[in-house]
């Protein structure tokens, strides 16, 4: 099948329009002994064939019940209509909106992501979309050296060691120095060479900072050092003090918790925005408002594309040109799906569940809650045998949580647990059993 | 009746009921018994909207939105192909949208980035593949830092790039986040890369390689493509391969026999998975055997014990995305080569590219094309000679107003007034047949009726909007 709509007689029709006899005349530029004998893949398969072989494959992925895995990706509920929406193929099958005329639909859309990430974040201004919060990260902290005509950045404890592997790598690639401080180290290190200081809040580990504190101990010391905060769950904002009302330059999220499936972690969504003074600085794609040139009628296009590689080449802002478009879609869907109510009543159950389970941990023995901080729907937690909790889990369908040592080898038993508004009472009372379940068996051990 | 429709902030009710949060089915205690209030924000200012009045804005925009569902999308550089719908039936299967990247039982997941990496192995002939780059840019930015890394693992100090002036924009930019400056070389007459020009910079000593498109943007197939990896190779430089334009390729020749030895590819391009109106794509990036250690890790290989994931890589780039890519999209992907075939892939090439000269023979009867040759998967008119001073975006614009989407234009740079074309080969002779008739109608225009072009569009939505006022007074949102 390979979904080419000409028929023998047409195709010869058209060969002889063009005025040569057969196809492979067309390939002529080609030097002859670069032409390869066909490949080595299998013949294709008809659709019910191909349906059946990924089911196949898909059934080796095991589907649980119930998560308390997030550290990055997060099972939220997605309203139906999300899809619906994303499904109408006049979005999903167009190309970015070059043509502003014949793309009113999309970019009107964008311009209202655009706004609600502002309304959401009280950030000046949001971009079209970023791939990821890792990717974002990386390309905010490139864009605070480009403002501040510095080469060091400050990365805090507590960022999720996947954004700090990918902020490394960007940052090598353009010979920016990076250092990892402890979060009640950082004035220690403040010096007039930083560009910006990077931290996750809520942290990777949970912990929700002071930002507004944070951000004044930084600009005393070093007022010309960007504050960059980071999250891999926004959907805190529904009730957390926004990132434009304490002190923060530039804001980047993982927008995935925004009504975008797990998948494998990808594709999710790189939330990105500034500060109003930085606008002309920002990477990625912007959409305007403006008028008709001819007319009162309001329109939307792309806008500021003289920061954009398409234009400027070497010297744009950032080489990013595709981005998650039909994920900013969803976001957007999601966020008004909810409003404001629905926004407070997620981010007040994701608080309220995740306490529920933490106080019901701090009664089991064996079992430590370490956050010495104020949590939103993520702790630590010590335990006795944190493999024999994760078959324990497994057992009772539940996704587990994750085991800290996957990132940090030191941190042995310490499992990292999520807890969202799509976990009923009653997965978190199997949740309970198999915790006590792991400590039962370690104590039958000894 | 106006087809667009007011701001969706703009349809709030007090009284809507949000019906997306489950119900609290637990004991709870005072919020600010374990938050602090100072840390607690006041209302969110989105307003609470009836699902009806949603689902009718969104309906209502889509509306006034082009896909390629809709009709021709002849996007140059863009292989606006169809987008199968088993593709997205499969992506939203439980199977793979519900799967979680750090969980423990993925065995299908990693298989198929396995699968797929083996594949497009077999496609382009190289050796290794990282499917982590979320984006052609993407790629291209983890190819350059493989050959950064490359060098100064062996201690050589190489930092320029070679950049022909028809390449797609995004490669300058890469390279420059990959800390490269760049050396851009003119293409000749005939839109290929001269070699005189090419070996002396080769000379210089510290150039690290070159970025090539082959095809490149014109639509050329550079005859002398052998020549240029060698001379690149003989100066000790390593050869990119923008895979932009792999469409007209598959299944006839391979950038790894050209002599490429990093290549990246557009899975929204090539293997047909949507643009979603600007993203998400994917863009992995194979190499040689040579280059394998300098992959992004984690790298997805083949063991004994099955498929594994390994982060155990010393000369590794590091990471560049958090997870494992796009993955949805890479299933998507997966499910298209699947579907076609070995004998599919090559008929998609063929008839891409006969679908681009029937185009560019009809069209150059009314039409300047400044190489005339014959083109692979695109090909580029100007606006040079048109009657009444009709530029470009005059022809683009009233191509919008036949109901069609217009070509890229303006692009590539070498190219004045550049107009460019490529239809895939999922475009009927029909469809072709009704976008060339526009065509002439509108030349026909452009000598008699030239406002109609120069006040175009007039059956859109709107009309030619104030592009320079827009960025002047920027307004980014309501």
């Amino acid at each position: 099948m390979d979904f080419v709509p000409h028929d023998d007689d047409t195709i010869t029709e058209m060969l002889e329009v063009i005025g040569v006899n057969k196809i492979e005349d067309l390939f002529k530029d080609i030097p002859k002994d670069l032409i390869i004998n066909g490949l080595n893949l299998p013949e294709g398969l008809s659709e019910p064939d191909v349906l059946k072989k990924l089911k196949e494959l898909g059934a080796t992925n095991t589907i649980y019940a119930n998560s308390f895995l997030g550290a990055g990706c997060y099972f939220h509920y997605i309203p139906t209509l999300v899809d619906f929406v994303v499904s109408r193929s006049e979005f999903y099958t167009s190309y970015t909106p070059y043509q502003a005329e014949a793309s009113q639909g999309y970019l009107q859309a964008i311009y209202e992501y655009q706004s609600i990430i502002s309304r959401l974040t009280q950030m000046d201004v949001a971009n079209a979309s970023m791939y990821d919060g890792s990717t974002a990260l990386a390309e905010a902290a490139i864009m605070a050296s480009i403002i501040t005509r510095k080469n060091q950045i400050v990365i805090l404890e507590g960022v999720h060691p996947e954004y700090i592997e990918v902020v490394n790598t960007y940052c090598w690639g353009q010979n920016i120095a990076l250092k990892i401080v402890p979060i009640d180290k950082i004035e220690d290190e403040l010096n007039q060479e930083i560009a910006a200081v990077l931290f996750q809040s809520p942290n990777f580990f949970g912990n929700i900072e002071d930002v507004s504190v944070l951000a004044k101990k930084i600009k005393k010391t070093a007022p010309n050092c960007l504050l960059i905060q980071c999250m891999t769950d926004p959907t805190c904002l529904g009730i957390l003090k926004p990132p434009g009302e304490t002190g923060v330059d530039i804001f980047v999220a993982e927008g995935q918790s925004f009504g975008i499936n797990p998948s494998f972690g990808g594709p999710g969504l790189g939330i990105f925005a500034v500060k109003e003074k930085f606008l002309r600085k920002i990477p990625g794609r912007l959409v305007g408002k403006t008028k008709e040139i001819n007319g009162e009628r309001e329109g939307f296009l792309l806008t500021l594309q003289a920061r954009e590689q398409h234009i400027r080449r070497e010297k744009a802002s950032s080489n990013i040109c595709t981005n998650q478009a039909l994920c900013s879609l969803s976001a957007l869907i999601y966020l008004v799906s909810l409003g404001k109510t629905g926004m407070r009543k997620i981010a007040t159950q994701n608080f309220q569940k995740a306490h529920y389970v933490k106080k019901k941990i701090k009664k089991i023995p064996g079992y430590e809650v370490l956050n010495n901080k104020p949590t939103y729907n993520e702790f630590i937690v010590k335990c006795p045998d944190i493999d024999s909790l994760i078959q324990e889990c497994k057992k009772l369908n539940l996704l587990p949580p994750l085991p800290l040592s996957k990132y940090y080898p030191e941190m042995k038993d310490v499992a990292l647990v999520c807890v969202t508004e799509s976990n009923s009472r009653e997965s978190i009372d199997r949740f309970i059993k198999a915790l006590e379940l792991a400590n039962n068996n370690k104590e039958a051990r000894y | 009746m106006d087809s667009r429709d007011s701001l969706i902030f703009e349809k709030g009710n007090k009284n809507t009921q949000i019906n997306f949060i489950p119900k609290m089915d637990i004991e709870f205690d005072e919020l600010e018994s374990f938050i602090p209030k100072n840390l607690i924000r006041d209302e969110v200012q989105i307003p609470d909207i009836p699902e009806v009045e949603i689902v009718r804005h969104y309906v209502k925009l889509s509306k006034i939105n082009y896909g390629l569902d809709s009709g021709i999308y002849p996007l140059g550089s863009c292989t606006m192909k169809y987008n199968p719908k088993i593709n997205e039936h499969i992506a939203r299967l439980a199977e793979f949208s519900q799967i979680h990247p750090l969980q423990e039982e993925n065995e299908g997941a990693l298989q198929l980035i396995h699968n797929i990496s083996n594949m497009l192995a077999e496609i382009t002939g190289m050796d290794g593949f990282t499917l982590q780059p979320a984006a052609g840019a993407h790629g291209e930015l983890v190819g350059l830092l493989i050959l950064k890394k490359f060098f100064e693992t062996k201690g050589v100090v190489k930092n320029k790039i070679i950049v022909p002036d028809s390449a797609h924009g995004t490669n300058p930019a890469s390279a420059k986040m990959a800390g490269f400056s760049i050396i851009e070389l003119q293409s000749n007459k005939s839109g290929e890369v001269p070699l005189d020009h090419l070996e002396f910079a080769m000379q210089q000593g510290d150039v690290a390689g070159i970025m090539l498109t082959n095809p490149n943007t014109l639509g050329v197939f550079d005859k002398q493509i052998k020549d240029i990896t060698k001379i690149v190779h003989k100066y000790g430089g390593l050869c990119y391969y923008d895979g932009a334009n792999l469409n007209p390729m598959l299944g006839i020749c391979r950038p790894r026999d050209m002599g490429f030895d990093i290549v990246h590819l557009n899975l929204h391009k090539t293997f047909s998975t949507p643009h979603g109106g600007g993203g998400p794509g994917s863009g992995p990036v194979g190499v040689t055997n040579e280059l394998i250690p300098f992959l992004p890790k984690p790298c997805i290989i083949s063991t004994e014990n099955g498929i594994v994931c390994t982060h155990d890589k010393t000369h590794s780039i590091g990471r560049i995305k958090a997870f494992w890519g796009n993955f949805g999209i890479i299933l998507r992907a997966y499910v298209y080569i699947l579907t076609l075939g070995a004998e599919g892939l090559k008929r998609v090439g063929q008839i891409a590219v006969l679908n681009a000269n029937y185009l560019r023979t009809q069209l150059q009867k009314k039409y300047n094309l400044p190489y005339n040759r014959i083109c692979q998967h695109e090909f580029v008119l100007s606006d040079k000679n048109m009657p009444n001073e009709i530029t470009t975006e005059d022809i683009a614009k009233r191509i919008l107003d036949y109901g069609f989407y217009a070509p890229t234009i303006y692009f590539p740079l070498v190219v004045n007034g550049a107009l460019m074309i490529e239809p895939t080969e999922t475009e009927s002779k029909d469809s072709l047949d009704k976008f060339i008739e526009a065509m002439y109608q509108i030349y026909e225009e452009a000598l008699n009726e030239p406002e109609k072009l120069k006040n175009a569009p007039s059956n859109t939505p709107i009309g030619r909007l104030d592009a320079v006022n827009a960025a002047r007074k920027p307004i980014l949102r309501d």
